[in-house]
């Protein structure tokens, strides 16, 4: 490059500034759900929701993971990198994370089948985790690298996490807690390695907003996903504006008018604001047992639902 | 399909009951047609009540009470009555004036569902300005009478280039209120709208400028439900007006014709009036109602347009007031030959004045 690029080039101190500053201001330590958890406020069914949605998580990362190893020439990095997939995937001396996530389903009393089925998986969950896959395919090696490095906050946040556990949620049993425990000491690693890369190959200011813009948008994915989780747990009812006329299969607004299926009239019905939007779907579950994505599509109607103010879900 | 299957009337789910053009404002978009005078105030409330039976039984879940200002009526207590009797969602869009806060109650009490209420700018002296009526403070009165009688609100604002820098303060102000809703309606360049599209008519950069207002606010909170549709002046493609000719809506107008939108009495042809025939007479077999239902009317380049299944060629009535023919594509498409007619808009001179609609109640 010419020489007017020298007098833009890339500070790392004030970029890894810039990086943490975007962190303490976004990252999902201070999402209300993760504060609850942490104040050991959550139920034993707001806690299953979360292991059950934050499994589809866990399975989004070796695969994103992978994403990033065609990205790079570099056998160095390469070799390196590779690590994080097995850490997750597991090979035949250890158990890798996603099995210590379904010990962690097992302690508070889900069915890991069920679990690793994805069929509960929360569609808000599942549009954020996909919307982090699709970033870092989207994104190049830097930008990809960039959006990882909200592991330099979970390290603490899992040390956090585990001494929560044990001191609130007793009857979740000990061996539940390993990836906590595993994570507590790859994640700070696995961030150095991150940041060291990013800060070393960033080198025109263009570079670092990339970079920059690949973490909060992570952040903000994360973020997402808690949201998502939590309105598991809301209990949708028939707005005070909505008109339901089941002889005609049709809901009434103030300014439009939303025709049901069969299956919309019997999901609608369920909506009494007593049930939250999970035990709505399992309810539906239990009437059609041997039905095919009965869950996804009730999550799915609900949500478009609660877009076209049919019905209201206060939390 | 046959020509004749694809013009089968369709079963309306909303009438639209224009129960005067009387109104105590005299906005210079008014939606009423120019020549307001030649529709009087046709139909009691017992026709409107035999209408609303008539409408429920040809598939109508709701009717829209609008006008004009349809508290000018004041049988409006009945005829609300009669909606709920004939079990339409009833839904009241109102002015404010002269509809008291008593008045609303009442109406609640009758079986009315929902109101929405115009508001002219956020700012008082410039609403009532536009409105040619000192009105912005009794429409907040009554905004919030809605709320204390928990009916659901939809606050309903004109833009244009005289207030279209102040949707922010718009936004606020439908929060203040409480509103369930807030339409930001870009007016709709027909009749008196048309008559004043230079001193009306915003800038690219305007639009564009309210747009990224809209986007950010919605973002920042859940309510109001903002709706905001890119004028189709500044779009390449029409807007789907009314979801289709005679599709969805039946207009009634205040002189009792049956019409399928609010302008379609300007276009050269024959509705029927609810005084004489029945509501689903006029609806599947006036010459108007079937002079543009389905595909058959349309001459390229809609016939082969894979997007008329999607828009249905855009406005008639924008067709005929800008190419003298109603059959023809919208001209706010560029696809149109006409399309000129839209974009020079852009380089008339502004006007400053603004011909106001004639005082009525």
């Amino acid at each position: 490059m010419r020489a007017a690029s020298s007098s833009a080039r890339v500070d790392p101190g004030a970029l890894e500034r810039r990086l943490h500053a975007l962190l303490d201001e976004r990252y999902h330590d201070k999402h209300p759900f993760n504060l609850r958890m942490h104040a050991g406020a959550l139920r034993p069914d707001e806690l299953r929701r979360w292991v059950r949605n934050r499994y589809y998580y866990q399975t989004r990362i070796p695969i994103k993971d992978g994403v990033i190893l065609a990205k790079s020439e570099d056998r160095e990095f390469r070799r390196s990198w590779i690590r994080r997939i097995t850490d997750h995937d597991g090979d035949a001396r250890h158990e890798g994370g996603l099995e210590l996530w379904l010990k962690l389903a097992d302690a508070v009393g889900l069915d890991r089948r069920e679990v690793a089925s994805l069929r509960n998986v929360l569609p808000g969950v599942r549009r954020a985790c996909d919307a982090y896959v699709e970033l870092v395919t989207g994104s190049d090696l830097l930008a990809s690298v960039a959006a990882s490095l909200t592991e330099s906050r979970a390290g603490a946040l899992l040390g956090l996490r585990a001494a929560a556990f044990e001191k609130h949620y007793g009857w979740i049993a000990p061996e539940g807690l390993a990836y906590f425990r595993s994570r507590t000491e790859q994640a700070p690693r696995d961030a150095a390695e991150g940041m060291a890369y990013v800060l070393a190959h960033a080198s025109s200011p263009a570079d670092a907003e990339r970079c920059v813009a690949a973490l909060a948008k992570k952040c903000e994915i994360l973020w997402a996903l808690l949201d998502a989780v939590e309105w598991g747990g809301t209990k949708p009812r028939l707005a005070r504006s909505a008109q339901l006329r089941a002889g005609e299969g049709m809901v009434v607004l103030p300014e439009r008018a939303v025709r049901l299926t069969g299956s919309g009239r019997e999901i609608l019905g369920a909506c009494d604001g007593s049930r939250s939007v999970e035990e709505v779907a399992a309810s539906m579950r239990s009437r059609h047992p041997d039905a095919e994505n009965v869950e996804r599509d009730c999550y799915e109607f609900l949500e478009q639902m609660q877009k076209l103010g049919v019905i209201e879900a206060p939390a | 399909m046959s020509a004749a299957a694809a013009e089968a009337a369709p079963r309306p789910l909303n009438l639209v009951a224009e129960l005067t053009y009387r109104c105590p404002l005299r906005c210079p978009y008014c939606s009423n047609p120019t020549n307001l005078r030649d529709f009087p105030d046709a139909l009691s409330s017992a026709d409107w009540a035999r209408v609303f039976r008539e409408a429920a039984a040809l598939g109508c879940v709701h009717v829209g009470l609008t006008g004009g200002e349809p508290s000018a009526r004041r049988d409006l207590p009945e005829i609300v009555a009669a909606a709920a009797n004939a079990d339409l969602y009833s839904h009241l869009v109102t002015a404010a004036m002269p509809l008291s806060s008593a008045g609303l109650a009442q109406l609640k009490e009758r079986g009315l569902r929902s109101v929405q209420i115009s508001v002219q700018d956020a700012e008082p002296g410039s609403s009532d300005e536009i409105a040619g009526a000192v009105s912005f403070a009794r429409k907040c009165e009554l905004a919030r009478t809605a709320k204390q009688l928990a009916l659901p609100l939809t606050l309903n604002v004109v833009l244009h280039r005289r207030n279209l820098g102040r949707v922010r303060e718009i936004i606020r102000l439908a929060r203040e209120l409480g509103a369930d809703r807030l339409e930001l309606a870009n007016a709709q360049y027909h009749g008196w709208a048309l008559a004043n599209r230079a001193a009306l008519l915003p800038s690219r950069a305007q639009i564009e400028d309210a747009a990224r207002v809209v986007a950010a606010e919605s973002r920042s909170a859940a309510k109001p439900e903002i709706l905001f549709v890119l004028p189709d002046y500044f779009r390449d493609r029409p807007k789907p007006c009314m979801g289709g000719w005679a599709r969805t809506h039946i207009v009634v107008a205040p002189d009792g014709r049956a019409l399928p939108c609010h302008n379609a009495a300007q276009l050269p042809l024959e509705f029927w009036n609810v005084r004489e025939k029945s509501l689903a007479a006029c609806w599947e077999e006036s010459p108007g109602m079937r002079a543009f239902r389905g595909e058959a009317w349309m001459r390229e380049p809609c016939r082969s347009c894979p997007e008329r299944v999607r828009d249905f060629g855009g406005c008639r009535c924008q067709a005929f007031a800008l190419t003298g023919h109603a059959a023809n594509a919208d001209p706010a498409c560029s696809l149109s030959p006409d399309h000129a007619r839209i974009t020079a808009s852009h380089q008339e001179p502004a006007r400053a004045e603004l011909r106001y609609r004639e005082r009525t109640a």
